[in-house]
């Protein structure tokens, strides 16, 4: 296992005999390992607690009261905002429309990222330079990507119209963005475009680590590319492809900023996943309540993907 | 790994290769040559696929009118703060995961880990009210400490994994010396992770810079605004859209973020992939 891939598994040092330092040593060793352990902690605790933990349970809270322009004080309303949700086939459309989108943009990054590491990891000339800038989509301001996605699916410049038209495929420009399809396939591709990047770098990072001999072998008894894919190449990449599939799903429910710079939610509510519809509904309408409500069911939705995220992370510690 | 002998096998992994790169790089091509069209040539239904008059007014616009040196400072103070913060909080924590034993070690981490996972648009309805009354709202300051969410948890596992191959040796070594726990920390084990602390750094700072929704909603004012929302709301409005410019300032945006990545992208994938890939 290469230098990339073997960190986290490094954690359980062995006890020793100088576990902290003389000075932090009063009232045993054990309780000076704490001190000082805690110590180091202490900074980064208070900021987790002050700006995630204290505005996360403030959210949690919210969602049980009516706070709206009207009411500037949150007054407890138990159930009602969830009520509210479940009787607005809106909002129940933002978890469709948020399946579809995370649907469609995990599957092809997943799918390209993986292609694309394929190819990267077969010498070739020109290789290295192709590897280097394979990375700039993925750290572009998103406001930049969304100008990108939304100057080549522009309704009348667009270079996707001009493609269409050279192809006779058809007659005259098209609104894209103003149609609910072409909206959702702008925000989607625009988002696979910006993550493909990163999906390639840990497939590469985990294809380092396959046993070439093992391949070799398989080479020699006969095996064509396809065989050696499904036999040894994927189910090597197994864990991988998991923790990848859930970062996408994770990183894919939070995405708001390329959607909102290209369709703002649009046209009408296609494009309108949860991301944006809390947004609008917290700092349009400035409904808090009901927007913190629609939040809580949020994050139960990624809480799945999220827990087997997290005991991946924290194997070993 | 794959056997591309057969011209078969070739022709198809030529073509996956084409296909791929023309959908990753084209774009950043485009927007490019964008930049430098003058509007009779920016505006056509079949456009050029290179500009045959290319011109600068699109940059002159970008750094007149559209204020682009106001943002791009902006950014830079907010980003750089923002970064610079994050990287402490995150060494000091992730070397506490690393090399100290104590009760309620793997809950902590847990839990700091798991903010990564919260929707960062949730915490901003919350952080709101909070960064308001605190007197922050619509202040750099505010939106610094606001980024904290983003980078926080996955900084401090980056860390975290790369202060555990630290020899141990090294560290008792110097306690046996008498050396105090700070002055061990600074002296001796910072010294040898700058590669992870850069990586880091740069991982904050790309967060920040790249950001939409904290800087758009936590920045009222327009002289504050940083590159996102400043690009966003000077070139994307429905009635005077100016794809030019917006093209032009686009490039000079993202021009410092790429060329950091240029230098020091092979610190930064190992970073990245640590742990997550195993």
């Amino acid at each position: 296992m290469t230098q990339v891939t073997g960190n986290a598994t490094a954690g359980g040092d062995k006890p020793s005999r100088l576990r902290v330092s003389s000075a932090a040593r009063w009232g045993g060793l054990k309780a000076g390992e704490r001190r000082v352990g805690l110590l180091f902690l202490a900074p980064a605790l208070i900021a987790f607690a002050t700006v995630i933990a204290w505005p996360f349970l403030r959210a949690l809270g919210y969602a049980f009261t009516r706070y709206d322009l009207q009411t500037p004080v949150p007054r407890f309303i138990g159930f009602d905002n969830f009520r509210m949700i479940l009787s607005t086939p809106e909002i129940l459309g933002s978890f469709v429309t948020t399946g579809i989108y995370v649907g469609l943009a995990t599957g092809f990054t997943v799918l390209l990222g993986f292609a694309w590491a394929m190819i990267l990891n077969q010498p070739f000339r020109g290789r290295g330079a192709i590897r280097a800038i394979s990375l700039i989509p993925w750290v572009l301001p998103s406001t930049v990507s969304a100008f990108v996605w939304g100057w080549i699916f522009n309704s009348r410049y667009g270079l996707l119209n001009a493609l269409f038209l050279e192809l006779g495929l058809i007659d005259h420009p098209t609104a894209w963005l103003s149609t609910p399809n072409g909206a959702m396939a702008a925000v989607v591709v625009t988002k696979v475009w910006l993550s493909i990047p990163l999906f390639m770098t840990f497939f590469l990072a985990g294809l380092q680590s396959l046993d070439r001999e093992q391949i070799e072998a398989a080479r020699v008894d006969g095996a064509g590319n396809w065989p050696v894919l499904r036999d040894h190449v994927l189910p090597h990449l197994r864990p991988v492809l998991l923790v990848v599939i859930v970062l996408g799903v994770i990183g894919n429910l939070q995405h708001f900023d390329t959607i909102y710079a290209l369709t703002g939610g649009g046209p009408v509510r296609a494009t309108a996943v949860l991301s944006i519809e809390v947004y609008r509904r917290a700092f349009d309408q400035w409904d808090t309540g009901l927007a913190s409500a629609i939040g809580l069911l949020w994050v139960a939705t990624i809480l799945p993907a999220a827990a087997y995220y997290l005991r991946h992370l924290l194997r070993g510690v | 790994m794959l056997d591309l002998s057969s011209p078969s096998a070739r022709v198809v992994f030529t073509l996956v290769l084409g296909a791929i790169a023309l959908f990753l790089f084209f774009p950043i091509y485009w927007l490019t040559i964008s930049a430098f069209k003058g509007n009779a040539e920016l505006y056509r239904i079949i456009p050029t696929l290179w500009p045959n008059a290319p011109v600068l007014d699109n940059f002159v616009t970008a750094f007149g009118r559209g204020r682009l040196l106001d943002q791009l400072r902006n950014s830079l103070v907010v980003s750089g703060s923002a970064a610079a913060l994050n990287t402490m909080l995150a060494m000091y924590a992730g070397y506490s995961f690393a090399k100290f034993r104590y009760a309620g070690r793997r809950w902590t981490m847990l839990l700091l880990l798991s903010a990564q996972v919260f929707p960062f648009g949730l915490l901003l309805i919350s952080l709101y009210p909070l960064v308001t009354e605190l007197g922050l709202i619509d202040t750099h300051l505010g939106l610094t400490l606001s980024y904290i969410v983003f980078a926080l948890p996955v900084s401090t596992y980056m860390l975290y994994s790369y202060f555990t191959q630290v020899p141990s040796e090294l560290i008792e070594a110097a306690r046996a010396d008498g050396a105090g726990e700070l002055r061990i920390f600074h002296t001796i084990v910072l010294p040898v992770s700058v590669p992870a602390l850069v990586t880091v750094f740069l991982y904050g700072f790309m967060w920040s810079w790249n950001d939409l929704l904290y800087s758009l909603t936590l920045i009222v004012s327009e002289d504050k605004r940083t590159i996102g929302p400043g690009l966003l709301l000077s070139y994307l409005n429905e009635v005077n859209a100016d794809w030019g410019g917006a093209m032009a300032a686009s490039l000079v945006a993202s021009s410092p973020i790429v060329v950091a990545f240029a230098f020091l992208q092979r610190w930064f994938i190992q970073g990245v992939t640590a742990g997550a890939v195993k």
